[in-house]
């Protein structure tokens, strides 16, 4: 006989209110314990102004970052030059999913204890990790260290300083908590043998050349963008087109998005991507990012593309393109221009910064120091720039191993002072994850375009202004 | 004993033949329920077969538009990526594989350790509210692991078992353990208690007489569970991606869900890691295949 | 169940504590000493990783901890709850999920009983087929998730590729309302489908001969020896296993993680998804603590209700 003879029979336990009550009783004294020990550190601690002793015993100076080429790049440049100078010292990149990025930083941030040195934070995160104290105040270090009139003062705030300087300018007098480590942008990529060598210049006209691009050319899509609703995809897509129609994310003295995200350039913005650019774009892009975007190209499937500077390296490699058999041939079908400009010339600011963990062992604090000291030099930021690295020190930005080590260095190069950044407040993560999830929507047709702008301002006011609200935050 | 695929799909004492078969159109109807089925097949097995193939595939033709299933050139390189890194030396991918062998080997051989004695003991011993306690032991294992890894979390970096092998394999042991006394429970109960009793009339103590007597009879069933605990960890990811995030901890799942995301995704290096990572499971399920049915509902259905 | 004293381990705390008698001649004493020595370590391991962690996080519950903002707990008592219970946000997620629960179990539970009925009237080839069957229950959802998202894909995906090949137009699996949902449950289908199948066929072949031709001799029709015969016999295990299946989609993440990251917008978001961006997106502990007892209390109530029904039915 083979029949079902034994089915639990089960019921629900009546004794374990008292168990739970006592365990309760643990649970909570433990906990506040935890408490206590949180309390104690409030704001970010101060590294020291001047460079320590390093040590001589063999030392793994560790970073995090995302799984993508600069990544490795840094790594392989790291290992092959500060090594030159500091012989017992290994250089490790860990690298996460990019979806995972922030959790896994900020996971460990929350551990208090981390298996990196070097958190390479988004320029936005910074907020967040300053509020909770996660990473090291380096104002003194970088009056002492680094030379900053070599950088264009954005480039040093966007990567380094809070509260945030969004009006372009650095505050002298703010608190610098990271220096920047690669620099980036987004590039247009068109393809000249499609819309000529001459890339659009304004918005309208660029959406105008995709529209017949797409039109005379069956099987290639006239735009290829960001519009995932992971990461920051299609939040910074949003946010570029609301800069370049002359929008604003928020009013940041008054702390207000709500009326002033969405307003009438605001909406003009959306209305331009959702019913101008998205019926460019192919079918199903509805959840691309970086690679998606890169593999359209690669392809040949589309006649305008938006992407991240840092991340159009593998454009260029034949073994990953149907555009031609070598670099030159794709170089022949492939420009790289800044963005078009319309009512303003703004472009999204990329990149990311050096930041010292407020958990590391103070050798390893050491050793980040020095290593940011070192990399920040005029020559190592030169060498940065050859092995395919993006520099931030303005004349490492105007060195020809910079613009001649990719097509889409001097787009770079020539955007840095039309930059403009989000907000990177410590509720950043939440107000992203509420622009991305809407606009994501409004571009999938799950939400008219208008109330997606309305309920981003409208939820994001609430997230700002959620300070005192009792029980229920994050939902 | 539990039900087993191979006694389930016997072609000994079953109903085939009918005469109902041929009262109702007889071959036509065969031949109608033999296609049906090879088409289910087709279907179930068509996303496997095309994973295989991706993983054997140049780039270019994993692309191609309209798809290429027969007309490709077969290479072996994606294979070589998963266990070789483009510079040389072990990818981050084999040290991926060899942490899920390490944390998913001994949570597995905890969990049988803890859990194998105490089914005995439920199994043999009158305990009091056994049936709460062991409805208890089972509840533990159908929380959300989202919820669970929350106050894990918390009590890890308490402790400093956030980001280490010893975290997983404790959690994981901890997720295996009830599943592990639910299925040994009757694995137990199949062995008639008189064993023991007639062994302790010889003079045996109680746990001389399991030790001797029992444990051996229950090494084919200790292995099946095993194998069950195995896969779970094998396969985890949630708590995987949250409590660990170095190259030197992390495991396979997380590690290949980390090939997408990046600035281009080689669609034939995933397929090749998800192939060389399905393999083992594949080949320890068609092992324990006598058990599946107890192994895949926590021992609730045997017979 | 041989042993015969009643032993008073109901209580872990106790077990822990009792101390373990000399070992003498007794029976009774050593098979008590026994039990304890060997129930305590397994109690004592979910005490201490599924308990304790719990009761941590009902704690948490009723507080605003943050696990990053640092600072101590305050007690908000049940405005945690309140607002999750009253939030619109969450009754989304909800509607999502149990849309998802029952589209996704529902459609297993039919097509695992049709290939388990199918394969229990072949004579050859059974045991080949039903271990080719069971391949896809055995990956990793990181695999399933990640597969099938290659093979989604409305460009280059294999899927669009036949579709368009049988000139049917490309499809939007994953980035449409409707469809990103519906392909969430079509690749938990094609994933668990096999787990139904499997029990399904235990309880088909369990079906004793002689009740057949009993029912033949009395010329019974086809439909009614089904539905009088099979079905009875199978019902319960088919119960069972869709038990277990609810269960388990009901806690839904890694595939949602992987395929749609809840979009378009958050359209596919289910409750886990919703509590794991609460829990590590602001790291709303307190918050995500209250949630996460919820769905765990959810779970428990309903397969309380379920079981008992289940019994009820055994009983009759």
């Amino acid at each position: 006989m083979r029949y079902p003879k034994r089915i639990g029979r089960l019921s629900v336990p009546g004794r374990k209110v008292q168990l739970a009550t006592a365990a309760m009783l643990v649970a909570t004294t433990v906990a506040a314990c935890g408490g206590q020990d949180d309390g104690a550190k409030a704001s970010a601690p101060k590294a020291p102004a001047t460079i320590p002793e390093l040590t001589k015993d063999p030392l793994t100076l560790s970073f995090i970052w995302f799984d993508w080429p600069p990544a490795h790049a840094l790594e392989d440049f790291a290992n092959a030059e500060y090594t030159k100078q500091r012989s017992n010292v290994t250089i490790k990149v860990n690298t996460v999913p990019n979806a995972n990025w922030h959790d896994a930083m900020f996971t460990q941030f929350a551990a208090h204890k981390t298996d990196f040195d070097i958190p390479i934070l988004d320029s936005q995160h910074i907020g967040e990790a300053v509020t909770n104290g996660n990473i090291l105040d380096i104002t003194d270090f970088v009056k002492q260290n680094i030379d900053v009139k070599a950088y264009n003062p954005y480039l040093l705030a966007a990567y380094g300083q809070y509260p945030q300087a969004e009006t372009g300018k650095r505050d002298e007098n703010a608190s610098l908590y990271g220096l920047p480590l690669l620099g980036d942008t987004w590039t247009m990529i068109y393809r000249k043998d499609l819309i000529g060598d001459k890339p659009p210049q304004t918005w309208d006209e660029m959406i105008s050349v995709a529209a017949k691009c797409q039109a005379d050319n069956p099987g290639v899509s006239g735009l290829a963008f960001h519009q995932a609703n992971g990461s920051d995809a299609a939040a910074v897509t949003y946010n570029t087109v609301n800069g370049v129609y002359g929008g604003n994310l928020w009013d940041s003295k008054t702390r207000k998005i709500d009326g002033v995200m969405n307003d009438a350039a605001g909406q003009e913005a959306m209305d331009v991507l959702v019913n101008k650019m998205k019926p460019l774009t192919a079918k199903g892009s509805g959840n691309w990012f970086i690679d998606e975007v890169n593999a359209a190209v690669a392809q040949g499937k589309a006649c305008i593309a938006f992407n991240w500077i840092a991340a159009s390296g593998g454009l260029l490699d034949p073994k990953q393109s149907t555009l031609g058999t070598t670099r030159e041939q794709i170089l022949d079908k492939l420009g790289f221009a800044t963005l078009p400009s319309q009512k303003t010339n703004l472009v999204p600011l990329g990149g990311m910064g050096m930041h010292v963990s407020a958990y590391s062992p103070a050798a390893n604090q050491a050793e980040a120091l020095n290593f940011m000291k070192w990399f920040e030099q005029a020559d190592i930021q030169k060498k940065w720039a050859a092995a395919g690295g993006v520099p931030a020190r303005t004349d490492a930005l105007e060195s020809p191993e910079f613009l001649n080590a990719g097509p889409f260095n001097k787009v770079y190069a020539d955007s840095v002072t039309r930059m403009r950044d989000m907000w990177n407040v410590p509720e950043y993560a939440r107000l992203v994850d509420i622009e991305n999830t809407n606009v994501n929507a409004a571009l999938n047709g799950a939400k008219p375009p208008k109330d997606a702008l309305d309920d981003i301002a409208k939820e994001q006011q609430g997230v700002l202004d959620s300070g005192n609200r009792k029980g229920g935050g994050g939902l | 004993m539990a039900v087993s695929v191979d006694e389930a799909v016997s072609t000994g004492p079953v109903r085939d033949r009918t005469p109902a078969a041929r009262r109702f159109g007889g071959r036509g109807r065969s031949v109608l329920e033999i296609a049906l089925l090879t088409v289910l097949a087709v279907v179930m097995l068509f996303p496997v077969l095309w994973m295989i193939e991706t993983s054997i595939k140049e780039n270019r033709d994993v692309y191609a538009i309209p798809a290429k299933f027969f007309d490709f050139t077969v290479t072996l390189d994606h294979f070589k990526d998963v266990f070789v890194a483009s510079g040389g030396g072990r990818s981050t991918l084999s040290v991926a594989f060899l942490n899920s062998v390490v944390v998913a080997g001994v949570s597995t051989v905890l969990a049988t350790v803890l859990g194998v004695p105490a089914a005995w003991a439920y199994s043999r011993f009158s305990v009091k509210a056994k049936k709460d306690q062991l409805f208890f032991i089972l509840s533990t294992r159908f929380m959300p692991p989202v919820v669970v890894v929350i106050p894990i979390f918390l009590m890890y970096r308490q402790v400093g078992l956030i980001d280490t092998k010893l975290g997983l394999i404790l959690i994981y042991a901890a997720f295996n353990v009830p599943f592990t006394i639910w299925m040994m429970k009757g694995f137990v109960d199949e062995v008639p208690a008189e064993y023991e009793d007639a062994a302790m009339l010889d003079g045996y103590t109680r746990l001389q007489a399991f030790w001797k007597f029992t444990l051996p009879l229950l090494v084919p069933g200790i292995a099946a569970t095993a194998v069950f605990a195995l896969i779970f960890s094998w396969n985890e990811f949630v708590f995987a991606i949250f409590l660990t995030s170095s190259d030197t901890v992390r495991t396979a799942p997380p590690a290949i869900a980390g090939l997408i995301g990046g600035t281009t995704v080689d669609w034939g290096l995933v397929a090749a890691a998800s192939v060389v990572f399905a393999l083992p499971v594949l080949v320890f399920a068609y092992l324990v295949r006598k058990h599946l049915i107890a192994g895949v509902t926590l021992g609730a259905v045997r017979r | 169940m041989s042993g015969p004293v009643p032993l008073t381990t109901d209580h872990p705390g106790q077990v822990a504590s009792a101390t373990p008698p000399a070992p003498g001649r007794s029976r009774r004493l050593s098979d008590r000493w026994l039990a304890v020595a060997f129930i305590s370590p397994a109690l004592l391991l979910l005490l201490a990783m599924s308990v304790f962690p719990l009761l941590w996080a009902l704690y948490l519950s009723f507080t605003d901890y943050s696990a990053t903002r640092g600072g101590s707990a305050h007690f908000v008592w049940f405005e945690n709850y309140t607002a999750i219970l009253t939030s619109a946000q969450v009754h989304l997620r909800a509607l999502t999920t149990l849309i998802y629960v029952v589209g996704a179990v529902a459609l297993q539970t039919v097509l695992g009983f049709a290939i388990a009925y199918l394969i229990s009237r072949r004579t050859h080839g059974r045991g080949l087929l039903t271990t080719l069957f069971l391949v896809p229950m055995m990956l990793s959802q990181v695999v399933v998730g990640l597969f099938w998202k290659f093979m989604l894909d409305a460009q280059f995906g294999v899927i669009n590729s036949m579709l368009g090949s049988l000139g049917l137009g490309q499809v939007e699996w994953l980035t449409r309302q409707q469809t990103a949902l519906i392909s969430l449950i079509v690749v938990d289908t094609w994933q668990w489908t096999p787990f139904i199948m499997l029990i399904a066929l235990a309880g088909l072949t369990a079906v004793p001969k002689y009740l057949y031709e009993a029912a033949s001799i009395d010329r019974a029709s086809e439909w009614f020896r089904f539905r009088t015969i099979t079905l009875p016999l199978v019902w319960p295990l088919l119960l069972i296993a869709v038990l277990f299946r609810a269960i388990e989609a009901f806690r839904l993440f890694d595939l949602v993680y992987i395929l749609t990251s809840g979009g378009p917008g958050v359209s596919t978001e289910t409750l886990s998804f919703h509590v794991y961006k609460v829990a590590f997106l602001g790291f709303n502990t307190g918050t995500a603590s209250a949630y996460g007892i919820l769905m765990v209390l959810i779970v428990i109530v309903l397969t309380q209700l379920y079981l008992r029904y289940l019994n009820k039915l055994k009983e009759d």
